[in-house]
């Protein structure tokens, strides 16, 4: 995957490396223990590979396993 | 599965008639597990600990590495269970303390794990409650404490009680009652509530009186909804909690479950307590009078018709694995329940936390989740405007994890014949005896097939604590 400039704010500033083909939002079901509900992700609409930035691992997707964590 | 016992794992345990510990063995035979031990003056005692294949005993753990106490009140001398107080050798800090503020009931259960009304004891004063918080203190933690007995609501002073656990410190008080008074007693619910109650941890065998009638020798569901109704008047969350006896309740697990949502969400939960025997029960117990945690499970999902799952359950971070059971769920719109986890964490490949760690994550959780919901809950236009372009439906659904959630839970005690030592050293329930030593319930509570106790009546002198 590779960052793409002069993008406009709808669109990604990302290129799927493999396809090259700008990556799109698109809900993609994402899941923990078992647990999935959709959220909007730049995914290629090739050969479906999706991009998680690095913000969101660390911090939702994070936060979403500490809180089901529980005790 | 073959018929041939096959030894899983040694520990320790007592034996029944004299106290003695002895060695123990959990024995696999076809898909059930027994604790197995011999004493050389006794004989054999072989009692079920797991039953049936789902969830799998050997997958049911949670490795955990020792906290032991900071401050040990006895010193080891005897080794477990015998130096209680606690010793140096316990695995794990208090998570929860229970205070006995009185002996008295005014119900005479077949079975109650405290045999409560046995003796004429006298209450004890503040200034003795105040000696016994203050030793709490001193062990260096601070506990969620659970005021019990006894019956409680018996004592007109019990929100001075209160207040005065909160004026030391204590964020999370839980009140262990029948309900008989908050049902009858609407201004008293109220002086519980300002005193600094949280969270009431209501006795609810079953929703026929039947079942009430058998267990407590009284009918009292209406008064059950009565005590209910009072909380819910002044924002006390509660907990039902039902004694699991095999031919008496089983077969109700799924109405409790109904009843409690029903009643959300003021109900936060049902916390089901496998029948033990300790303290009163009317005779010694065959495998047949047990149920366990599998089937407890299993019973909630056939129960609710597949609603909850087997695998919306796992165990404890806090407690030793093989006592308890939990399952958590978010209350939807529909008012159906989303489990927050649909399979089974694999626990056994953690790396293990310490204790302590899994200590302090339980006490936040049943402070947040047994106590009333935060004052949005009662509102969708919260959850409603919640930006959910960020993170989807997760950022609604966490959202709805911390103003509705519904948890279910379980607490598997131990009596003189399943007693297994390694799960008494991790124990993390800790009753503190008129004496301020700090005990693991089930060791307090020890009775043996004669009726004789291990800790419960018997004083320490001062000068044999530490």
């Amino acid at each position: 995957m590779t960052a793409h400039t002069g993008f406009s704010p709808k669109e990604t500033p990302w290129v799927c490396g493999q396809c090259d083909i700008p990556l799109v939002l698109t809900p993609v079901d994402v899941g923990y223990m078992g647990n999935a509900f959709p959220v909007e992700l730049w995914k290629c609409p090739n050969c479906g590979l999706v991009f998680v930035p690095e913000e969101l691992a660390l911090g939702k997707m994070l936060e979403v396993e500490k809180q089901l964590e529980d005790k | 599965m073959t018929d041939n016992p096959r030894i899983l794992s040694s520990t320790e345990s007592v034996c029944p008639i004299c106290f003695s510990r002895i060695g123990a063995q959990r024995v696999q035979i076809e898909n059930d597990v027994y604790l197995v031990k011999t004493c050389p003056q006794h004989g054999e005692f072989k009692t079920i600990v797991w039953r049936g294949p789902t969830p799998a005993f050997t997958e049911w753990v949670r490795p955990k590495i020792p906290s032991h106490p900071s401050n040990p009140f006895t010193p080891v001398e005897r080794g477990c269970p015998f130096d209680c107080g606690l010793c140096a050798d316990h695995h794990q800090q208090t998570c929860t303390a229970l205070i006995e503020v009185t002996q008295r009931c005014d119900l005479r259960c077949n079975y109650c794990f405290a045999s409560a009304g046995s003796a004429n004891v006298p209450d004890p004063d503040l200034t003795h409650i105040e000696y016994l918080y203050r030793r709490l203190l001193e062990t260096g933690t601070q506990p969620n404490l659970q005021i019990s007995g006894g019956e409680p609501t018996l004592r007109d002073d019990l929100p001075d009680i209160i207040a005065l656990g909160r004026s030391l410190g204590f964020q999370f008080i839980q009140l262990n009652t029948h309900g008989l008074r908050l049902a009858r007693d609407r201004e008293y619910v109220r002086r519980l509530k300002e005193a600094g109650l949280s969270s009431v941890f209501l006795q609810f065998d079953g929703t026929d009186d039947e079942i009430l009638k058998t267990i407590r020798g009284v009918r009292q569901l209406e008064r059950k909804r009565a005590a209910i109704a009072h909380c819910a008047e002044f924002d006390l969350g509660v907990v039902l909690v039902p004694v699991l006896i095999p031919g008496v309740n089983t077969h109700n697990l799924g109405a409790i479950i109904a009843f409690a949502l029903d009643h959300f969400p003021t109900v936060r939960g049902v916390h089901f307590q496998p029948i033990t025997y300790l303290g009163r029960f009317p005779h010694a117990p065959a495998d047949s009078d047990r149920i366990t945690i599998p089937e407890v499970i299993r019973l909630i999902e056939a129960q609710t018709q597949g609603a909850l799952r087997v695998e919306n359950f796992t165990t404890s971070g806090c407690e030793n694995a093989l006592c308890s059971l939990h399952g958590n769920f978010v209350v939807m719109p529909d008012g159906k329940l989303r489990p927050w986890i649909n399979q089974q964490p694999n626990t056994s490949c953690c790396i293990p936390q310490p204790a302590a760690v899994g200590a302090e994550k339980t006490r936040q959780f049943v402070a947040q989740h047994w106590a009333p919901p935060p004052p949005t809950s009662g509102s969708m236009i919260a959850l409603d405007s919640i930006d959910s372009s960020s993170f989807g439906e997760w950022d609604r659904f966490l959202a709805r994890t911390k103003t509705h959630s519904f948890c279910i839970s379980g607490m598997a005690f131990q009596d003189v014949w399943n007693l297994d030592l390694e799960r008494l050293r991790d124990c993390c329930i800790h009753t503190v005896s008129p004496d301020g030593r700090v005990i693991p319930f089930c060791a307090y509570n020890l009775t043996s097939q004669s009726g004789a106790t291990l800790y419960r009546g018997q004083m320490l002198p001062v000068e044999a604590l530490l």
